[in-house]
C-alpha cells in the first residue's frame, strides 16, 4: 500500500470499529505470509524453490533496509553492502572461533553492527546527497580492503573457509535444509514487520519530513542529525540480518559480500521494485533473482539482458514496478470515484 | 441432403496427429531414459575479466567428454555436461552448484571456480555429499588444510606451493651461477600474490642464502598503469626481479616496462609468463624471461602433449590455457575411475580416485596421481625455462624434481600446522 493509499484508507475508514483491525492488520498479514511460506515445503519438494526463498530473504532484508534510507529518508547510500558483509563475517567468525549458540552469535553480530554503523553513520549523515553517497561508498571500500588484507583473521580474498558450524538450539537444526528455510522466512517476516512498524511510526513520518524538507523539520525542533543517525543504524541492523542469512546459506563469508557491487544490486532492486511503496524492494528482489536465475541458465551474456531491463525501467516506466502498479490502481479508483 | 458443415480433419487423422505429436514430445525423454545419460554439473566463470579462462575450461572439458562419449561413456552412460556461469561470485557459485544438483539432476560436479568461489562450491559438496572435482583453484589450503578435507571432494589443479618450491630452486641455481644477489619483487596485492611471492622468496633464500630482497611492489589487481611500479624498481637497481602477475596484468606490465627497457637491465622471473594467454598477447615478448610452465604444448616434450595441444587448437582456433589441461585431466580421472569401478556411483568413484594413477599427456613421466591422503593432484609436469619471442616461445624447460617437491611440501605443511 502506498502512503497515498494509506492516507486515503484512514480517511475512508469508519471512525472506531475497525481501528483495532487497522492496528493489527500488518501483524495479521505477516502471520498469513509466514504461514503460507512455512507450508511451501509441504506442497513442493523442490529444493531449488526453498533455496530461492532463502536467497530472497537475505536480499529482501538487505534491499528493504536500504529503502528505509533511500525511499523514506532520502539518503542514497552507495555503501549499504558493507553492513551485509559485516553481518556475514561477524556471524561466521563468532560461530567459527567462539562456538557459542546461534542466537548468541546473532545478537552479538547485531551489537557489533550497531556500534560500527553508529561510528560510520556519525560521520556520514552530516553530509547530503552525492557527498553522503560517496562517503558511504568510501567506508564500504575501506571495510572491503580490511577484509582482503587482514588475511589471518578473515581469510583474505578466499573468504571464511571450513564452513560455519550450526549447533542445534531449541530443537532447530540449521544444517537441515527445511529448518534453515523456515528460520530464514521467520527472519524475513519479522524483519519486514519491524521495518514496517518503523516506517509507520511517528519516527517514520519524521523521516519522510526530513526527506522532503530537512530545514523545515529542523525548524520544527527535530534533531535531524540524530534522526538520520538512528535510521542509519537501524537500516544497518536489518542489512546485517540479511548478511547472516546469506552466510548460513553459503556456509561461509566472502569479501564479495562487502564489495560495492552488492550495494549496487541493492540500489538496482529498489529501482526495479519501486521506492515509494513499502513492499517495492521485496518485489524488486524477487524480480531480480528470478531474472538472474533464468537468464544465467541460458546465456553467459546476462549483462546485456539485465542492462536492457534496467533501461526499460529507468526510461520506459520511469519508476519501479510496484510504484507503477500502485499508481495505476490509484488512477483507476479516481476514475471510478469521479464517475 | 446438403452438408451443413465443411469437412475438416477427420477423427482418425486427428487421433493420428495427436499420437504423432505425443511421440514427438516424448521421444527425447524416452531416448534419454534408455541411454541413461549421466549429468555432470560445472559452475565456472564465463563472464567478466577472467571469462577467457572459464571458456577455455569449458572447451577442454567438452573436448575430453566427446572422446569419452564416443568410446561408450562412463560405465555405459553417456555424459551430458551442464555448464553455467557463476560470474566469479562465490554466492552465485554456491547457488549454481546447488541448483545443478538439486534441480538439474547432476550427479557429479566439476568445479571450475577460482579462489573464493571454489571454497563456496566446496561447502556445497560438503553439504550435499556430491562427488566434486575442483579444477581451477590453486590455493594450497583447499586440500592441504585438514579442516577442509571431505571424502567426496578432490582437486585436480597445480598448486601454489609446488610452483614456489620449483621456482625457488630454479631461481637459486641461476642466482648462484650469475651472482644475482639483489632482488626485487612485484606481485598483485591479494592473497595469491602475497602468499606465492612469500613462498618463492622463502625457497629462493633457502637454496641461495646470500640473496637479499631490496624492493617490494604490490600493484593492485587489474591495475591499468604500472609506470610508478616500473620506475620504483628501476631506481632500486636490483639484479633480478620476481613477479607473479598474471593474465592481462602481466601483459600490460611487460608492455609498459618494455618502454623503459627494463628487461635488458635485470633478470626477470615471471612465474605466469609461459601461458599462451600471456605469450601471444604481449606486443614485443622480450627474450630470456624466466617462467614457470602454465600450459605449453612443448612441455612435457611428448607427442601426446603436442597432439593434445594441436587438437585443442584445431577445434577452438586458440591455444589451451593452464585451466584447460587441468579440466581435461579431471575428465580423464573420472573416466578412468568409472572404468575401474564399473559404476557411476559417486561414493565408489571417490574410493577409486584415492591414490589413482592414470596415463596423462600432462604428467611429468606420462602419468599423474590423485594423492590419497589429501585428495590432490601430484606428478604433473612442472618446470621453468626462458622465453623467445616466437613459437615455441619457451623452447627448453627444466623439469622440477618431484622428490624434492614432496620433501619440502611435507615440511611446509608441518610449519603451517596442517600435519
Amino acid at each position: 500500500m502506498t502512503e497515498l493509499e494509506a492516507g486515503r484508507a484512514e480517511r475512508l475508514a469508519p471512525a472506531s470499529g475497525s481501528a483495532a483491525f487497522q492496528r493489527y492488520r500488518d501483524v495479521l498479514i505477516a502471520l498469513i505470509a509466514f504461514a503460507v511460506l512455512a507450508c511451501l515445503p509441504l506442497l513442493s519438494g523442490s529444493k531449488a524453490l526453498l533455496d530461492f526463498v532463502i536467497r530472497c530473504s537475505a536480499y529482501g532484508l538487505f534491499a528493504t533496509s536500504l529503502n528505509l534510507l533511500v525511499g523514506y529518508t532520502g539518503l542514497t547510500s552507495f555503501g549499504h553492502g558493507m553492513f551485509f558483509g559485516l553481518g556475514a563475517y561477524s556471524f561466521g567468525l563468532i560461530m567459527q572461533r567462539l562456538g557459542v549458540p546461534i542466537p548468541v552469535a546473532f545478537v552479538a553480530t547485531l551489537a557489533i553492527t550497531a556500534v560500527i554503523a553508529a561510528a560510520i553513520g556519525a560521520i556520514c549523515v552530516r553530509l547530503k546527497e552525492i557527498y553522503f553517497a560517496f562517503v558511504t561508498l568510501a567506508f564500504q571500500m575501506l571495510i572491503h580492503s580490511m577484509i582482503l588484507s587482514w588475511a589471518s583473521f578473515t581469510g583474505g580474498d578466499q573468504g571464511l573457509r571450513g564452513g560455519i558450524p550450526r549447533p542445534v538450539f531449541l530443537g532447530i537444526d540449521l544444517a537441515n535444509h527445511v529448518h534453515l528455510y523456515v528460520a530464514s522466512c521467520a527472519l524475513l517476516i519479522l524483519g519486514l514487520l519491524a521495518m514496517r512498524q518503523i516506517a509507520q511510526s511517528p519516527f517514520g513520518y519524521t523521516l519522510r519530513m526530513i526527506r522532503d524538507n530537512a530545514a523545515r523539520a529542523s525548524f520544527l525542533g527535530i534533531d535531524v542529525w540524530r534522526a538520520k543517525l538512528t535510521v542509519f543504524v537501524l537500516a544497518a541492523l536489518f542489512a546485517s540480518m540479511g548478511g547472516m542469512v546469506m552466510a548460513l546459506f553459503v556456509s561461509g563469508a566472502y569479501p564479495e559480500f562487502a564489495y560495492w557491487t552488492i550495494s549496487g544490486e541493492g540500489i538496482f532492486i529498489n529501482m526495479l521494485g519501486g521506492v515509494s511503496t513499502f513492499l517495492g524492494p521485496m518485489v524488486g528482489t524477487v524480480l531480480l533473482l528470478l531474472l538472474n536465475d533464468t537468464v544465467t541458465r541460458f546465456t553467459e551474456y546476462h549483462g546485456i539482458v539485465l542492462g536492457v531491463v534496467i533501461l526499460f525501467f529507468a526510461l520506459g516506466l520511469r519508476k519501479g514496478l510496484l510504484d507503477f502498479v500502485a499508481e495505476w490502481f490509484a488512477h483507476r479508483r479516481d476514475a471510478v470515484e469521479g464517475r | 441432403m446438403t452438408r451443413t458443415r465443411k469437412p475438416g480433419i477427420s477423427r482418425r487423422s486427428t487421433l493420428a496427429l495427436m499420437g504423432a505429436g505425443a511421440m514427438n514430445v516424448a521421444a527425447p525423454w524416452v531416448a534419454r531414459a534408455q541411454a541413461k545419460t549421466i549429468k555432470i554439473g560445472m559452475p565456472t566463470i564465463l563472464s567478466g575479466r577472467v571469462a577467457q579462462l572459464g571458456t577455455s575450461s569449458r572447451n577442454a572439458v567438452m573436448l575430453e567428454v566427446d572422446k569419452v562419449n564416443a568410446a561408450g561413456g562412463l560405465a555405459g552412460r553417456q555424459i551430458e555436461m551442464v555448464i553455467r556461469d557463476s560470474k566469479g561470485q562465490p554466492q552465485e557459485a554456491a547457488r549454481v552448484a546447488r541448483e545443478l544438483v538439486n534441480t538439474d539432476g547432476c550427479e557429479w560436479l566439476i568445479d571450475g571456480e577460482a579462489s573464493s568461489g571454489s571454497f563456496a562450491v566446496h561447502e556445497v559438496a560438503r553439504d550435499l555429499g556430491v562427488l566434486c572435482v575442483h579444477t581451477c583453484s590453486e590455493a594450497s589450503s583447499l586440500t592441504a588444510d585438514p579442516k577442509q578435507h571431505i571424502p567426496n571432494a578432490f582437486r585436480c589443479v597445480r598448486q601454489g606451493i609446488h610452483d614456489s618450491i620449483v621456482g625457488g630452486s630454479y631461481a637459486a641455481s641461476i642466482a648462484k651461477a650469475k651472482g644475482l644477489k639483489k632482488w626485487a619483487t612485484c606481485s598483485p596485492d591479494y592473497a595469491y600474490g602475497r602468499d606465492t611471492t612469500g613462498e618463492f622468496t622463502l625457497y629462493l633464500k633457502r637454496f641461495a642464502p646470500d640473496v637479499e630482497v631490496i624492493s617490494e611492489s604490490w600493484p593492485k589487481l587489474f591495475q591499468p598503469d604500472y609506470t610508478e611500479v616500473v620506475t620504483k624498481i628501476l631506481q632500486a637497481k636490483p639484479q633480478a626481479l620476481y613477479s607473479c602477475l598474471w593474465g592481462g596484468d602481466l601483459t600490460s606490465y611487460i608492455d609498459q616496462a618494455n618502454i623503459y627497457a627494463m628487461f635488458s637491465q635485470m633478470e626477470v622471473f615471471a612465474v605466469n609468463m609461459a601461458d599462451y594467454t600471456a605469450l601471444t598477447v604481449v606486443k614485443n615478448l622480450p627474450k630470456g624471461i624466466h617462467s614457470g610452465n602454465r600450459y605449453i604444448k612443448t612441455f612435457p616434450a611428448t607427442p601426446e602433449n603436442a597432439a593434445w595441444g594441436d587438437a585443442y587448437k584445431a577445434k577452438y582456433n586458440e591455444y589451451p590455457t593452464n585451466w584447460s589441461w587441468q579440466n581435461a585431466t579431471a575428465v580423464m580421472f573420472l573416466s578412468e575411475a568409472a572404468k575401474k569401478a564399473n559404476s557411476t556411483d559417486g561414493k565408489k568413484i571417490a574410493e577409486v580416485l584415492k591414490g589413482l594413477t592414470i596415463k596423462c599427456p600432462f604428467g611429468a613421466d606420462g602419468t599423474v596421481t590423485m594423492r590419497a591422503d589429501d585428495h590432490t593432484l601430484v606428478g604433473y609436469a612442472i618446470g621453468w625455462g626462458t622465453t623467445i619471442p616466437q613459437e615455441p616461445y619457451v623452447p627448453e624447460v627444466k623439469a622440477g624434481d618431484w622428490k624434492a617437491i614432496f620433501e619440502l611440501e611435507a615440511e611446509w605443511k608441518k610449519s603451517k600446522g596442517y600435519t
